[in-house]
């Protein structure tokens, strides 16, 4: 009789309805790109994954690379279960990618070969100190930018993703696209390394602006490929399935 | 199931004794309306004492605040998800409190029930009721294929919450089509009938 192969650990996000399109959650180390146009959620859902894994006792790590981790904590959705005492304990840490691009001597408006080394090198021996086993880099496509070609993103993910891996860390990259875009990454890269992606979108339907997830693959699971509706609520991220009756696409 | 031609005491008699995550529909006279409403939310918010959650699409939740006001109906246990005010452009700055949520459009069914399930996870009462009023008035905006559709989910979410369901029809808007896809999913079909002098749900 074949034996049966282990069950991957799974990496709860604690968001209820993912986790059942999850059945159970992201496999343990993996780096899923989590994409989507503006004002889908992305942040929000983000940070939920992180502040649940704080009060698991796993540390979590949020790079923040476009906005100032203090205003962002300033506008993030007032989560009733979010204790700032996380914070100070050190259980869930900001970090503002710019200033350590600072502090590596990275002033160049992109990166060479070498930078991208010492940039992979400098977050992964953060995580390692601090005992990260959550982490989101918000934005990757902000980084990428840095990067110009697919090959130096190409490398860049491919590192970054072992590293964290190694260190048994799950981890999310939020990547942005435009909103009339089929695509899911802005330089057609990020999705290919990535073990998993989350694609979030607003759906127009008849007038009305939905949001939705839709989990695109996630390696080491079988996951729901349907489409969701979510909304952002102090409760945190909560999902429903989209009504068929009244779908367009 | 077959409606029971009821009245409005035997009525109350039955939502009193509905096991938790139970679905009812209750069908009434569009003359019974507003005596529905008090006689349920009296019943469950107050008696019961339990957590109830008022989904209008109907008449603005102001409206109806207004009208357990003037009835004296202590309304500190009832939470509104109101679907009607905004696009009505009647939602106010008043209604943005603690026990009003509003949803843009009766047919974003989905944001119904993500207000729904908001609603159900922050409240703290042990048992809870979400009341929807009413089906006819939603099928205006939607499909019966869609309604059917949400009802489904809707309902069989609520049962795995262990909460109460009470959905309305008023009888002289509603189709048989409409009536058919509420009993499809509801475990009680009962039907107010209006005897001699004022019924009332106790």
């Amino acid at each position: 009789m074949p034996q049966k192969s282990a069950e991957r650990d799974r990496c709860a996000t604690g968001v209820e309805g993912l986790d059942t399109i999850l059945y159970g959650g992201i496999p343990r180390s993996n780096t899923i790109l989590l994409t989507g146009s503006c004002g889908t959620g992305k942040t929000s859902l983000a940070l939920e994954f992180l502040i649940h894994g704080a009060m698991k006792d796993e540390n979590s790590l949020y790079v923040s690379v476009t906005e100032n981790s203090e205003k962002l904590l300033a506008n993030v959705i007032p989560y009733r279960f979010f204790d700032k005492s996380l914070v100070k304990s050190g259980r869930l840490v900001f970090i503002d990618l710019p200033i350590m691009y600072e502090r590596l001597g990275m002033t160049k408006s992109e990166l060479g070969t070498e930078e991208i080394d010492l940039l992979v090198a400098a977050i992964s021996d953060l995580a390692e100190e601090l005992g990260i086993k959550r982490l989101v880099v918000d934005s990757i496509t902000s980084v990428c930018y840095k990067l110009k070609t697919s090959e130096k993103i190409r490398d860049f993910i491919l590192k970054l993703s072992k590293a964290l891996s190694d260190l048994n860390c799950t981890s999310m990259l939020v990547g942005e696209v435009p909103a009339s875009s089929n695509a899911y990454s802005t330089f057609g890269v990020e999705e290919a390394i990535a073990d998993g992606i989350i694609l979030m979108a607003n759906m127009e339907r008849r007038g009305d602006l939905l949001r939705t997830l839709q989990v695109i693959k996630m390696r080491g699971t079988m996951h729901s490929r349907a489409k969701y509706v979510l909304d952002l609520t102090p409760m945190g991220v909560l999902l429903v399935p989209l009504l068929k009756g009244g779908s367009t696409g | 199931m077959s409606p029971e031609q009821a009245s409005a005491q035997d009525i109350a008699q039955e939502l009193s004794e509905m096991p938790p995550a139970s679905a009812a529909s209750l069908q009434f006279s569009v003359d019974d309306y507003l005596e529905v409403i008090r006689g349920v939310l009296d019943l469950f918010a107050n008696k019961k004492e339990m957590d109830t959650i008022y989904v209008t699409a109907t008449i603005s939740s102001e409206a109806i605040k207004r009208v357990l006001d003037a009835l004296d109906i202590d309304t500190s246990r009832i939470y509104f998800v109101d679907c009607i005010s905004h696009i009505m452009m009647g939602a106010t700055s008043a209604q943005l409190d603690d026990h009003t949520t509003l949803v843009e459009s009766p047919t974003m069914l989905e944001n119904l029930m993500l207000k729904v399930e908001y609603l159900i996870k922050r409240s703290e009462s042990k048992d809870k009721l979400v009341v929807i009023d009413s089906m006819n008035s939603l099928a205006i905006h939607n499909s019966n294929w869609i309604l059917s559709e949400f009802l489904h989910i809707l309902v069989s979410g609520l049962r795995s919450m262990e909460a109460y369901t009470v959905v309305f029809s008023v009888e002289e808007h509603s189709t048989p089509e409409i009536n058919n896809l509420v009993s499809l999913v509801c475990d009680h079909v009962l039907r107010a009938s209006k005897k001699e002098g004022r019924d009332e749900v106790h």
